[in-house]
């Protein structure tokens, strides 16, 4: 498959998410009210929330997949998992603050700063923000050897959502540590990488 | 099924009924799931009939008794309360039930008993949630009162909502309803209840004492760790709006029930 029949496949596959949500949003502004339950906003923040995380697993995926498989076509297409992976989480945290917080920002800063599962979900989303701006071509020549340092700040970020995740269980923990041990799985598998001083063993796109 | 008002009853609401859907398909009731919409999904299940409530403990009548037997000394009635979930949303339900007092005096507690505990049907067979090795709650689900708390006119027990017989998924046949507590006070489908001299141990308080007390009153001045209790979503929330409304102390009912814990730090005793 060429190139760029791959690229769109995937952009197709990753925005499925949302359209489900869109077609529900729409079905529920046209009377089916109890579509996705009495809560449809705390509904909408998990969904998205989930799916940020999922993105987020297959992102990191990537790169041990290719270097497994042999398919190093694989790495072309990680910059774009990354980048659905800060489009679900800002969705995430656009639905919390809109739907359930109604944009009330004292109590959006007090909630941040004062519930630990909160402030370390931010913190994820806060680091995937300059990964996500530094994705394009540009940066990556501007920034030549640092953009790869700076974008294994993605590493941090999953920890901090797995984080976020366990800090949620209430008495079913199944789904948070079934994700967290994707997460230190994931990040076992290049734990020679990420000592500084070790050579890069498999190139990034 | 006679539905009367014994005497006139001061707790009642006018505030709009939580649509009948949301009631019976959006419930915390872990034996049948984790998932809101597990105990819609799987209380079909479980066999209400026969049922019976064992009494035992400090009374002068124990024993096990046919659950229609324990009805037929009792007057049902029909009362809309507030539900405030722990998690921060609530309900507006009509129930049909009566008194636990009425119960209580069946059984003639003796002077030693302090508590009534309370326990759920526990029939993994029935209740796919007790059969799942990624629960942490050790089965059955327990639950209790303070006696003055359990005699307080407000305490009710349910054997129908709107009109009908409880659905399986909110406590059939027989649940408790303490609508100045958060909602896990309130236990379902029970099957036993015990009177003790000593504070009776409670499921949540067991998991997370930090986070659930044996008093479980509804306060919006003391926040879970992890949530703020101050407002709460008043069910069904639109798309667009959580429908947040300020919660209010006792859920609302301190004319009635403020009195039982006037001497008590509330910041302590949560």
């Amino acid at each position: 498959m060429p190139v760029s029949l791959r690229r769109v496949t995937v952009f197709v596959l990753a925005l499925l998410p949302l359209i489900y949500l869109l077609q529900a949003v729409i079905r529920i502004q046209h009377g089916e009210w109890n579509l996705l339950g009495p809560e449809p906003g705390r509904a909408i923040v998990f969904f998205t929330g989930t799916w940020a995380f999922n993105l987020m697993l297959a992102t990191l995926a990537v790169s041990p997949a290719a270097k497994h498989t042999g398919w190093r076509w694989l790495l072309q297409h990680r910059r774009m998992l990354g980048l659905f992976t800060f489009f679900y989480a800002s969705l995430h945290l656009l639905a919390y603050s809109a739907l359930l917080l109604e944009w009330r920002w004292l109590e959006i800063s007090q909630e941040l700063i004062e519930r630990p599962y909160l402030t370390f979900g931010m913190l994820s989303w806060l680091i995937l923000l300059p990964l996500a701006l530094t994705s394009t071509k540009g940066w990556q020549r501007r920034l030549k050897r640092r953009w790869k340092s700076l974008h294994k700040w993605s590493y941090p970020a999953a920890a901090l959502m797995a984080v976020h995740y366990l800090l949620q269980i209430r008495s079913s923990w199944f789904e948070p540590v079934f994700y967290t041990i994707l997460v230190l799985a994931l990040l076992g598998l290049r734990r020679w990488s990420l000592l500084p001083a070790s050579k890069e063993r498999l190139s990034a796109e | 099924k006679q539905v009367s008002s014994a005497k006139p009853f001061t707790g009642e609401t006018k505030e709009a009924l939580t649509p009948y859907d949301n009631v019976t398909g959006y419930n915390n009731f872990y034996e049948f799931g984790t998932d809101k919409s597990d105990p819609a999904r799987y209380a079909h299940k479980l066999t209400t009939d026969p049922w019976s409530v064992t009494v035992s403990g400090e009374c002068e009548n124990s024993g096990t008794f046919a659950l229609e037997d324990l009805l037929a000394k009792v007057q049902l009635e029909e009362r809309v309360y507030r539900l405030r979930c722990v998690e921060a949303w609530s309900m507006v339900i009509p129930w049909i039930g009566f008194p636990l007092a009425q119960l209580i005096k069946q059984c003639q507690p003796n002077s030693r008993a302090k508590y009534v505990a309370f326990e759920t049907l526990q029939r993994p067979k029935e209740m796919p949630g007790q059969r799942s090795v990624f629960s942490t709650i050790d089965w059955p689900y327990i639950e209790g009162l303070r006696m003055d708390e359990a005699m307080n006119d407000l305490t009710l027990m349910a054997v129908g909502l709107y009109g009908e017989m409880l659905p399986n998924q909110n406590g059939a046949p027989i649940r408790l309803v303490v609508p100045w507590k958060y909602g896990f006070k309130s236990i379902k489908s029970i099957v036993r209840i015990h009177f003790s001299e000593t504070m009776p141990a409670t499921t949540w308080n067991l998991l997370a004492p930090n986070e659930y007390g044996f008093y479980a009153n509804v306060n919006p001045n003391v926040d879970h760790p992890r949530w703020s209790q101050a407002s709460e979503r008043r069910l069904p929330s639109s798309l667009f709006s959580p429908n947040r409304i300020p919660t209010q102390m006792f859920n609302g009912y301190q004319q009635q029930v403020a009195h039982l814990y006037k001497d008590m730090d509330l910041e302590r005793y949560y």
